[in-house]
């Protein structure tokens, strides 16, 4: 059929042991002559097998560096990550370079917003796929060949034997986002990071591809974490979500919950401020005021302190600490809903 | 509805402009073609096809209205646009503004016209000259039709521009890269506001900004279009936006535009299978309705502007497809009466009465490979190749 609907009843993945376990990362960029700037600041989180955490902000939140964090691609200089990002207990942050690209590709997949730049533009679509499979799994080209076949069927890739013959500026937008995930998933990763996937493509192709990714990590057990900033998208395909300003976690729950009752103004904001296929259109739209440019320092303030519809005086002048209760975690002095955070101690911020 | 003729532009007192009433036709689009040649060859540009932008296009925007654009990338919004503007040439068809066509003006007659018709971008940094202030960036369009002679004399006016789009008067002495997406954007908006034009045409106004910040500016469209009176063409991709800030909206599909209708009827009832399966496939943010909602799933990838399927352009991903006419006769944009439409409902579809009674089921589509001629596919390699940016 050409109509679907997605299962209501999905696996609860949280029972699970995590397979990756994010703890207090934090990336400082200093170039030489500016003041360091921490991008990502103490930000920690799980992911288990078959679960798909979201990371959402607006730009320059930090969600793509803490995944080039978490894969190890930050450039060699100019940065220092801390903290620490343990798979199955394994410590990526003290890996080498070596180690990493062993382990990119076959226990990490990766797919990214642009994957005309993240194909290789002088070889073959299914060349690559082999690529991936020679390197990683040890096989021979021959036998490598039937399996890549298979990947672009399964990802959706009509005619795939003429398409293995092809580079990818002949593919089409959603055909090439299709060939890279096709190349992110051919090793089986227990881990996939898909950084804004959808972003550039059109809401038809950005239907098929999510259905697709929905699809294939609940075949395959994958972790993912879906970064994103379409509001819409992770609604519809994460477990758990997680809502970044300024570089640090300032909420998180479950979808439901979160989306039902946003505790944090800022995911308030957010969620009032898009406008809706249904209800009344001639309503006015309630913007967030401001933006990132007015950000306070975290040191000594809430960033969002001046865009805020809710900020009282203690929020220009102490940090509000990260609290978890249950599955929700709180980043705020004066909530919609829920506890207010005491204020971060020195030991809070080691 | 009314669609009087305007009066002339010529009995326009200059410096004295006379505003049409509401409601009338400001904008008339008659079966508007922009073909793009595909040239191919270093020495001898040999044109080896087309690429079929727009292609037939009917379109009417009234006065003070907001008329807005959607579809997928490359299906020619933005070429429909420029071609309204005059921005680019037009293969076939007219386009008449306010009771004058724009297809034969020319030189400084032209000139003068662009002073009603405006645009805004969807890069606003992109758009804005770096090198220029946002005072000198206000005033060149100003000066250059003889509004104002000097900056001294548009200083109230730029002043009053400024706080018609939010920002402070300080703001005249910077430059755009000392604002955020959404001030530039602002900025972009006061630039086109300030010759005082009758049409703006917004391309994507705010698709390159933040969530939190994009409400702010439609909302200003919205004060602004209010204050003076503006008549909008806004093109855009996002559906909730479009809905939120539209009268009217036409939904195009390669080229042509499939269905068109009041924006709360379009949405409430979508009559084209295309915008079915568009409504269908965006993202809403609420996990209940994502949990729950049907989804129309369309095969394949949208076939190429330059080998545009026969027939009804759509029949290669259509799950309401029939055997009979879909392939091979293109549908006209026709009024189509249902129940609970509002009567100015129109739909590029042979089968829009028996798809809406459900006489007429979908079915499974097999998803077409595109075969493009091989000298078309190499030509478009060459293209992204050589990555010429199209927008
Ligand atoms: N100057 C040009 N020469 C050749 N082809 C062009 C030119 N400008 C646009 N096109 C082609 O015309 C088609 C329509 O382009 P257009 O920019 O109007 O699409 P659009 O609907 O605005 O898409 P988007 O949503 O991506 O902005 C595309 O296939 C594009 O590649
Ligand atoms: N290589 C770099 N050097 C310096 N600053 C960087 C670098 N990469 C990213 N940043 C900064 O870090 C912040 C977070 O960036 P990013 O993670 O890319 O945001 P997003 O949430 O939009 O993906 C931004 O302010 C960005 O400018
Ligand atoms: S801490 Fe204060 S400023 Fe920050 S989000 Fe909460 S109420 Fe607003
Ligand atoms: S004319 Fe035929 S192919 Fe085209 S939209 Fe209607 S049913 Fe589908
Ligand atoms: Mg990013
Ligand atoms: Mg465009």
């Amino acid at each position: 059929m050409t109509t679907t609907t997605p299962e209501t009843a999905r696996r609860d993945p949280r029972g699970a042991e995590p397979l990756l376990s994010v703890r207090d990362l934090t990336v400082t960029f200093k170039r030489q002559g500016e003041d360091p700037f921490v991008a990502v600041d103490g930000l920690s989180f799980d992911v288990r097998p078959g679960q798909t955490v979201g990371l959402v902000g607006e730009s320059g939140c930090g969600k793509s560096v803490t995944s080039l964090a978490i894969m190890g691609l930050l450039p060699d200089r100019g940065n220092t990550v801390t903290g620490s990002v343990e798979l199955d207990g394994r410590d990526l942050l003290t890996l080498s370079n070596k180690q990493m690209r062993d382990l990119r590709g076959s226990d990490i997949g990766m797919i990214f917003q642009d994957p005309l730049s993240s194909l290789n533009p002088v070889v073959p679509i299914g060349r690559q796929v082999t690529e991936v499979l020679e390197r990683h799994k040890g096989m021979s080209r021959k036998s490598a060949k039937p399996v890549a076949r298979e990947m672009l069927h399964k990802v959706g890739i009509p005619d795939p034997d003429r398409r293995l013959t092809e580079y990818p500026h002949q593919l089409s937008g959603g055909m090439r986002q299709r060939a890279l995930i096709a190349m992110a998933l051919a090793c089986e990763p227990r881990m996939l990071i898909a950084d804004e996937p959808t972003t550039a493509l059109d809401v038809t192709i950005q239907a098929q591809i999510l259905a697709l990714l929905r699809e294939l990590v609940e075949e395959m057990d994958t972790a993912l974490i879906m970064i994103t900033h379409d509001l819409g998208v992770v609604a519809g395909l994460c477990d758990e979500v997680n809502v970044l300003y300024g570089g640090r976690l300032v909420e998180r729950g479950d979808r439901h919950p979160l989306f039902h009752d946003p505790h944090h103004p800022y995911t308030g904001g957010l969620l009032s401020s898009v406008p809706s296929l249904e209800g009344d259109a001639a309503e006015r739209l309630n913007p967030v005021p401001g933006s990132v440019a007015d950000n306070l320092p975290w040191t000594s303030s809430c960033a969002f302190a001046p865009r805020c519809s809710n900020a009282i005086e203690r929020c220009r002048e102490e940090t509000p600490a990260a609290v978890a209760s249950g599955d929700r975690v709180l980043r705020c002095f004066n909530p919609l809903g829920g506890q207010a955070s005491p204020a971060e101690s020195e030991e809070d911020r080691r | 509805m009314s669609t009087a003729a305007t009066e002339p532009a010529s009995d326009r007192a200059k410096g004295d402009r006379t505003r049409g009433d509401k409601g009338e036709v400001l904008v008339d689009v008659q079966d508007l073609k922009v073909h793009f040649p595909i040239k191919r060859g270093i020495i001898f540009d040999k044109v080896v096809g087309h690429v079929y932008a727009v292609d037939g296009v009917d379109l009417q925007i009234r006065r003070g209205e907001t008329y807005g654009l959607v579809g997928e990338s490359g299906c020619g919004k933005s070429t429909l646009g420029r071609a309204i503007l005059h921005l680019e040439e037009s293969t076939e068809g007219t386009v008449t503004f306010d009771g004058q066509s724009l297809t034969d003006l020319g030189g400084e007659d032209l000139r003068k016209r662009r002073r009603d018709l405006q645009m805004v971008f969807q890069d606003p940094m992109g758009s804005l000259d770096p090198r220029q202030s946002v005072e000198s960036l206000l005033v060149e369009g100003m000066k250059a039709h003889g509004i104002v002679g000097d900056a001294e004399a548009a200083m109230p006016r730029l002043k009053q521009l400024l706080s018609d789009v939010g920002l402070p008067a300080a703001a005249l002495k910077k430059y755009p890269h000392e604002f955020s997406g959404g001030q530039r954007q602002r900025i972009g908006i006061a630039r086109a506001l300030s010759v005082d034009p009758e049409l703006i045409v917004a391309d994507e106004p705010v698709s390159a900004l933040d969530v939190s910040v994009q409400a702010q500016v439609i909302n200003l469209l919205a004060d602004l279009q209010e204050e003076y009176g503006l008549t909008y063409l806004v093109i855009a991709h996002d559906l909730a936006v479009v809905r939120h800030i539209s009268d009217r909206v036409g939904v195009m599909y390669l080229g042509g535009i499939v269905e068109e209708s009041d924006a709360a009827d379009l949405y409430a009832n979508p009559l084209h299978p295309y915008t079915r399966a568009l409504l269908s496939a965006v993202p809403v943010p609420d996990p209940d309705v994502e949990d729950t909602r049907e989804q129309i799933l369309l095969s394949g990838d949208l076939p190429s502007p330059a080998n545009p399927p026969s027939g009804c352009r759509f029949h290669t991903r259509c799950p309401w497809r029939q055997e009979s006419r879909c392939d091979d006769e293109r549908p006209q944009l026709r009024l189509v009466e249902i129940d609970g439409t509002t009567g100015s409902h129109k739909v590029a579809c042979h089968y829009a009465e028996q798809i809406a009674s459900g006489e007429i089921q979908p079915h499974d589509v097999e998803t077409q490979t595109e075969d493009k001629p091989k000298e078309l596919r190499e030509a478009e390699g060459d293209e992204v190749a050589d990555d010429i940016p199209f927008t």
